[in-house]
């Protein structure tokens, strides 16, 4: 009898707990109060989503602290890929996620239109922001306006290097007509925002790709070492300058644009309109520099995302 | 932006051994750690919960066993990315998703050592207790399951520890215990987190394993006295 009794309250338990969490997490996730009242202290309870990388997990605490200041009671989810969340903000699981407009762009266009159908993200902010909100319209996601802040690709040199020959831009590099060995991923090869538009656009004689990856700490040994004399990472790697590197601005536009943009459930933002004020200031005070910063303070000093984000928006008075 | 402390050199030097690290992430690790702990019970005991009637059900015909045991090994080869995905427009971003996972994942273990502990009940053993004018119900809780459970028990403690490992997967859904922070700790290379990480999901591992060897000394006195 008593193993009757064990197995049978342990059944009992599991199924009790199981719905406990379950039972429990619907209620929160499924929570979009705010209709309540304005200026109440409580606004309900929203999700914010996003993934688990060290500059999402930034942004993600600074929504998170910037929503709990106003009021709402937040649950963070971050996951691996934006595969997993995309979803749950078209469907209310998630409510607001920080994110990359072309990369954002590229994903419900692909999503939509096939892997193989021509990109609509590009350059230019505004056109992509443009072929942007109607795709997420159709999936009940609304488009706030995005920031200057931008974490695209880019290529870098060595400082001394881009002394002695004054260059500053991409365009730079190729008037000198010098050959280049280019240390890059392995993908590079014919893309418009790496070998391809290096070649086509800017003209630059690329002699070899060096398969290393993005924004390494090999490729920037290369490329400090004279093995490679370009290298690629992004826009927000801030380890640069100390290892005495430095990045020629994209002057002819290869690369997207990736300003981050916060995306929100459509029907979340209608019951919570006040949303948009509150992160159209977040954006407007974020810059790339910003971005830098805080990803080194993370990656780095191994600073916790949360107390780098509660610096950055004390800093600018956010809260 | 203020940066009144200095950075611990552990840090600077990206050192396995940090401990600053332990001390500066306690709350992180503490609070992973609980969530890895619940995740793999709760998975576990929902697989057990499951496994005990679906062994019951294949014990009955040989067609129902292939069915039951092959049914359950096939969900085993389903990648858990895969499994997840299709959960989630279920049950969402939430426990839940990884539960349930988790304990399809511990049937193919669990339901084969159920029906290997009946199977090893012995005929006369079955057949003295219907002479004796046990009911079929009192004859699986006080004769069967019981000198089933050695057998029984060696599939939950492999299970569990299977599980504690696989929770880490977990974190594809943002709810990985200490996954979460293993998934962070490659991203930025931060190897006093994955080093901690790591040693913690082990330290789980061994103290459920003895928890559970502990509990079946208990459960099962007649096997300590025959041995």
């Amino acid at each position: 009898m008593r193993i009757l009794r064990t197995l049978t309250t342990t059944a009992a338990a599991a199924v009790l707990l199981a719905a406990a969490g379950c039972g429990g997490d619907d209620l929160e996730s499924g929570g979009d109060g705010g209709s309540g009242g304005s200026g109440s202290d409580d606004k309900g309870t929203v999700v914010v989503g996003g993934q688990d990388f060290t500059e999402m997990q930034v942004m993600a605490a600074i929504y998170e602290q910037l929503l709990e200041d106003d009021g709402y009671t937040v649950e963070t989810k971050l996951v691996t890929t934006r595969d997993v969340y995309l979803p749950e903000l078209a469907s209310g699981g998630v409510d607001i996620v920080p994110d990359y407009l072309a990369g954002l762009t590229d994903f419900l266009h692909t999503a939509k239109n096939g892997p193989d159908a021509e990109p609509v993200s590009s350059n230019d902010p505004d056109a992509t922001l443009a072929a942007l909100e109607p795709l997420a319209e159709e999936e009940g996601i609304a488009i706030l306006p995005p920031s200057d802040a931008t974490d695209q690709n880019a290529f870098f040199v060595t400082q001394e290097y881009a002394d002695q020959n004054d260059l500053e831009t991409l365009s730079d590099l190729a008037a000198l007509g010098q050959p280049i060995k280019l240390g890059a991923p392995e993908d590079c090869e014919g893309r418009s925002d790496c070998e391809g538009g290096l070649t086509n656009v800017y003209g630059l004689d690329i002699t070899e790709i060096v398969p290393l990856d993005f924004g390494s700490s090999q490729v920037k040994d290369a490329v400090a070492n004279g093995e490679v004399q370009l290298g690629e990472t992004g826009t927000t790697d801030a380890s640069l300058e100390q290892l005495g590197l430095v990045l020629l601005e994209d002057d002819k536009g290869i690369q997207p644009a990736q300003n981050l943009t916060p995306a929100i459930n459509a029907e979340f933002l209608a019951d919570n309109p006040d949303l948009e004020d509150l992160f159209n200031e977040l954006s407007e005070a974020l810059t790339t520099e910003d971005l830098a910063d805080m990803n080194l303070q993370v990656d780095l000093e191994r600073k916790k995302p949360a107390d780098v984000a509660a610096a950055f928006l004390e800093d600018k008075g956010l809260l | 932006m203020p940066r009144a402390d200095e950075v611990a050199q552990c840090y600077v030097d990206n050192s396995w051994l940090c401990g600053r690290y332990w001390s500066d992430y306690r709350p992180e690790l503490v609070d992973a750690t609980v969530q890895h702990l619940w995740i793999t019970v709760v998975s576990v005991l929902a697989g057990l919960a499951v496994a005990v009637p679906l062994a019951l059900l294949a014990r009955r015909s040989p067609r129902l066993e292939s069915l039951v045991v092959g049914g359950t090994t096939i969900i085993y080869t389903i990648p858990s990315l895969a499994l997840f995905s299709l959960l989630l427009p279920f049950t969402g971003l939430s426990p839940t998703t990884v539960v349930i996972g988790l304990a399809l994942y511990s049937l193919t273990i669990l339901v084969r050592n159920v029906l290997a502990g009946l199977r090893a009940v012995p005929d006369e053993v079955r057949e003295s207790a219907v002479g004796m004018g046990y009911a079929p119900l009192r004859l699986l809780t006080r004769v069967e399951l019981p000198l089933a459970l050695p057998v029984i028990w060696a599939g939950l403690r492999v299970a569990t520890v299977s599980t504690v490992a696989l929770v880490t997967v977990g974190s594809i859904v943002s709810y990985g215990g200490l996954g979460n922070l293993l998934l962070r700790a490659v991203g930025n290379q931060f190897k006093a987190q994955i080093l901690a990480a790591s040693l913690l999901c082990v330290a789980l591992a061994l103290v459920l394993d003895v928890v559970l060897v502990v509990a079946q000394r208990f459960l099962t006195p007649w096997t300590r006295r025959a041995g």
